[in-house]
């Protein structure tokens, strides 16, 4: 039976993969696809589609048990928080396992390679190796685990797509964003690997990866099979400008000083702290912890029970409205996570993709970068 | 002295923990005697983190707990069937936005509450910032001139923790950024242009899906004439979050920054100028505690709701027949020459 015809069950679908996923399916007329849904705040995207809505927290088994239900395909996106990461595909896998699900596609990285992947990871077989970066080590976990059940016997694909980019990608809003605060600046002449990955070159390697039965059991790198650069990456989003975006060049070994001055670990944390307590992320970890969710929320209550001038001056003092910017009195720095990604040398093969799944990127850097430019065009952030 | 109002709050969401239960915790004339919630876990911890004592059920009593008035904040879907409800039991009703899924439950609610005589207020609380009257203002004393025309776009990643997410459901919500979002939009504008005559309706529903982004052109004819507008709605963008009326002399521009200033934008002697207006003596409360006192004193004869049943039904008729009459957004991004088909199946909620 074709496969769209069976239950689908996709996790992380409120995210930029996920939910394109969902939309793909939903265009490739799958009669039962569901879409598992972790904060429900964060459907806005996929609820406009003709799929099932369902509950989950990857971190609750008997939530994933309803969710995969009889689902004969598992595509695995789910994040969570760093340490869900492996406990939550845990979790799923052995959820899938005991449901004999067919076929479970596990939306991996290349950044289990770490930030920079070193020479000799331009094939899949190279090891995973850990960097002490928690997202790609705990992706590097997460993928030992599946290729653990894999072992035992559920039938399981890894994609390893690489800087996936497209309609509603943070990559190009942000940059965006940056580029608009004049905050980037092109790092060694912007010749680092970016390793593209259209989003729906890597949706048709998901779904080849899905009806390719000699896929099963092993790891493929996903990319545009081109080799764009972060300079070609950062100057197409600058030319999405009507006026012409300064873009400085900075050394990376004039970096690598930088970074080395910095202050030392006492007074950067004290410096960075005020910044962090004021932060999206931290407040979204807070929520977590029954008390503090509590005490949020009933602040945030209270927030906004008051008039909007009062409003207007908390958020003054506490500084809600100011935004930190990359700039110093040294030119524009990117942090060092920016520096890590930016800086690599390799690009990864996708031989072992185009040979077993018969993968070939449909969408070119130039048509996909098309598309994001109109999609961002439409959404007002250009 | 007059009795205090005995008020219960029917649904214990987002929107009653951070708007409806502060305004009736403060406000004089109003005693809180009952908080439900269909989980009443929920309704328990609300009451709690607050220090309420007060009757705490998943079903409501009208009778047993002498009930004067309620606010209903349930999921759309339940709005007018719990509404009906409360106006057969002699009970004022001051209903969260929408007041029903559609405009003919909306004008049974309303119908309701004429014949028990008893006050049914809508919450359009956006009636009560300051930049709406500011707006009447203006208008009145054609302070932006002539041939008005109005812009408005509003949208942000949506980020409401409901409680029962019932936002994504379209049988429980009755629709997506529309019917919540849009409605305050549209009253608004009606109110302050007059009817609307023509609509032309885009939106991004794939199908049986709710929508996260909406176009309209809209027109009106009112007091001023025929006024044309367009308003576009996210919940998956940020939009400018501005709404523009102009004229022929002036601008007036509302930002959702801050609701109770009009900024107005001229030229004197070729120089462009800015004035921000504020209404002086203007209570420095939120809308909602403005809302519920309006409810409250309509309760005791002294005011009228500024939206009764009958508006809110004809704000849910143009919602209605922008629905019934939608065209898709292109969305040219979503694939190289590949059309998006409009799935006709049903999905449950």
């Amino acid at each position: 039976m074709n496969w769209l015809e069976s239950p689908i069950l996709v996790t992380g679908a409120t995210g930029f993969i996920g939910g394109r996923i969902c939309e793909r399916l939903v265009m490739a007329g799958a009669k039962q696809a569901r879409a598992m849904v972790h904060r429900p705040h964060r459907a806005a995207r996929i609820a406009r589609l003709p799929i099932e809505l369902c509950p989950g927290d990857l971190l609750d088994s008997d939530s994933l048990r309803l969710a995969v239900g009889d689902a004969a395909t598992v595509i695995h996106c789910g994040l969570g928080s760093a340490r869900g990461i492996v406990r939550g595909t845990r979790n799923l896998l052995s959820v899938c396992e005991e449901a004999r699900v067919r076929r479970f596609v596990h939306i991996s990285t290349a950044a289990v390679y770490g930030l920079t992947p070193p020479t000799g990871s331009e094939t899949e077989d190279y090891p995973v190796r850990f960097t002490g970066d928690g997202y790609c080590d705990n992706k590097a976990r997460a993928e030992q685990e599946v290729l653990q059940y894999g072992r035992r016997g559920l039938r399981i694909v890894i994609l390893r797509p690489s800087i996936v980019y497209g309609p509603y990608s943070s990559w190009s809003t942000r940059l965006i964003e940056d580029l608009r605060q004049r905050r980037v600046a092109l790092i060694d002449g912007g010749k680092g690997a970016c390793n593209t990955t259209y989003v729906d070159n890597l949706v048709d390697a998901v779904f080849a990866s899905i009806e390719n039965d000699s896929a099963i059991g092993k790891t493929f790198f996903i990319t545009d099979g081109e080799p764009i650069t972060w300079g070609d990456f950062i100057l197409r989003h600058a030319a999405m400008f009507e006026r012409e975006v300064e873009l400085p060049r900075v050394e990376k070994q004039k970096l690598v000083e930088i970074y080395k001055k910095r202050p030392g670990l006492l007074v950067g944390s004290l410096k960075a702290l005020p910044r962090i307590l004021r932060s999206r992320e931290l407040r979204q970890l807070l929520l977590q912890i029954p008390v503090a969710e509590r005490l949020l929320t009933s602040l945030w209550g209270r927030m906004q029970s008051l008039s909007e001038s009062r409003k207007r001056r908390i958020r003054a003092r506490i500084g809600i409205q100011s935004h930190s910017s990359g700039s110093s009195p040294e030119g524009v720095i990117p942090d060092e996570v920016t520096f890590a990604t930016q800086t690599g040398t390799v690009f990864f093969s996708i031989e072992r993709a185009r040979k077993i799944l018969g993968y070939s990127p449909r969408i070119s850097f130039v048509q996909g970068t098309d598309l994001v430019e109109k999609w961002l065009r439409f959404a007002n952030y250009i | 002295m007059t009795s205090k109002l005995r008020l219960g709050i029917l649904g214990c969401g987002a929107i009653t923990r951070v708007a409806h239960l502060p305004a009736a915790l403060s406000h004089p004339e109003v005693e809180l005697v009952a908080m439900v919630d269909r989980d009443r876990e929920r309704a328990q911890s609300l009451a709690q983190s607050r220090s309420i004592r007060c009757h705490i059920s998943s079903t409501t009593e009208f009778d047993a707990w002498e009930l004067d008035a309620v606010i209903n904040a349930l999921p759309n879907s339940l709005h007018a069937a719990t509404t009906l409800q409360a106006l057969e039991h002699g009970v004022h009703v001051l209903c969260e936005k929408p007041l029903a899924t559609t405009s003919s439950d909306a004008e049974a609610c309303a119908a309701m509450a004429d014949k028990c005589d008893r006050i049914l207020a809508v919450g359009m609380s956006r009636r009560f910032v300051g930049s709406h009257k500011l707006m009447h203002l203006l208008l009145q004393e054609s302070a932006l001139g002539s041939s008005l025309g109005y812009s408005c776009s509003y949208g942000g990643e949506f980020d409401w923790k409901s409680a029962s997410g019932f936002y994504f459901s379209k049988s429980l919500a009755g629709g997506g950024v529309l019917i919540d979002f849009g409605v305050h939009l549209l009253d608004s504008l009606v109110d302050w242009f007059g009817p609307v005559t023509r609509l032309e309706y885009q939106d991004d529903d794939w199908g049986s899906g709710v929508e996260a982004n909406a176009i309209l052109e809209v027109r009106h004819s009112g007091r001023y004439g025929a006024v044309e507008g367009k308003l576009q709605l996210s919940r998956t963008f940020p939009l400018k979050n501005l709404l523009l009326v102009s004229g022929t002399d002036a601008e007036a521009e509302i930002s959702l920054a801050d609701l109770d200033c009009v900024n107005v934008h001229r030229t004197i002697a070729g120089e462009p100028v800015k004035q921000t207006m504020r209404l002086e003596d203007y209570p420095d409360t939120s809308s909602f505690c403005k809302q519920l006192d309006n409810f409250v004193q309509s309760i005791r004869g002294n005011e009228k709701p500024v939206v009764d049943g009958w508006q809110a039904a004809e704000i849910l008729r143009v919602i209605e027949n922008a629905y019934a009459n939608a065209h898709r957004i292109p969305e040219p991004w979503s694939e190289v020459g590949s059309e998006i088909p409009i799935a006709a199946t049903e999905v449950p909620a």
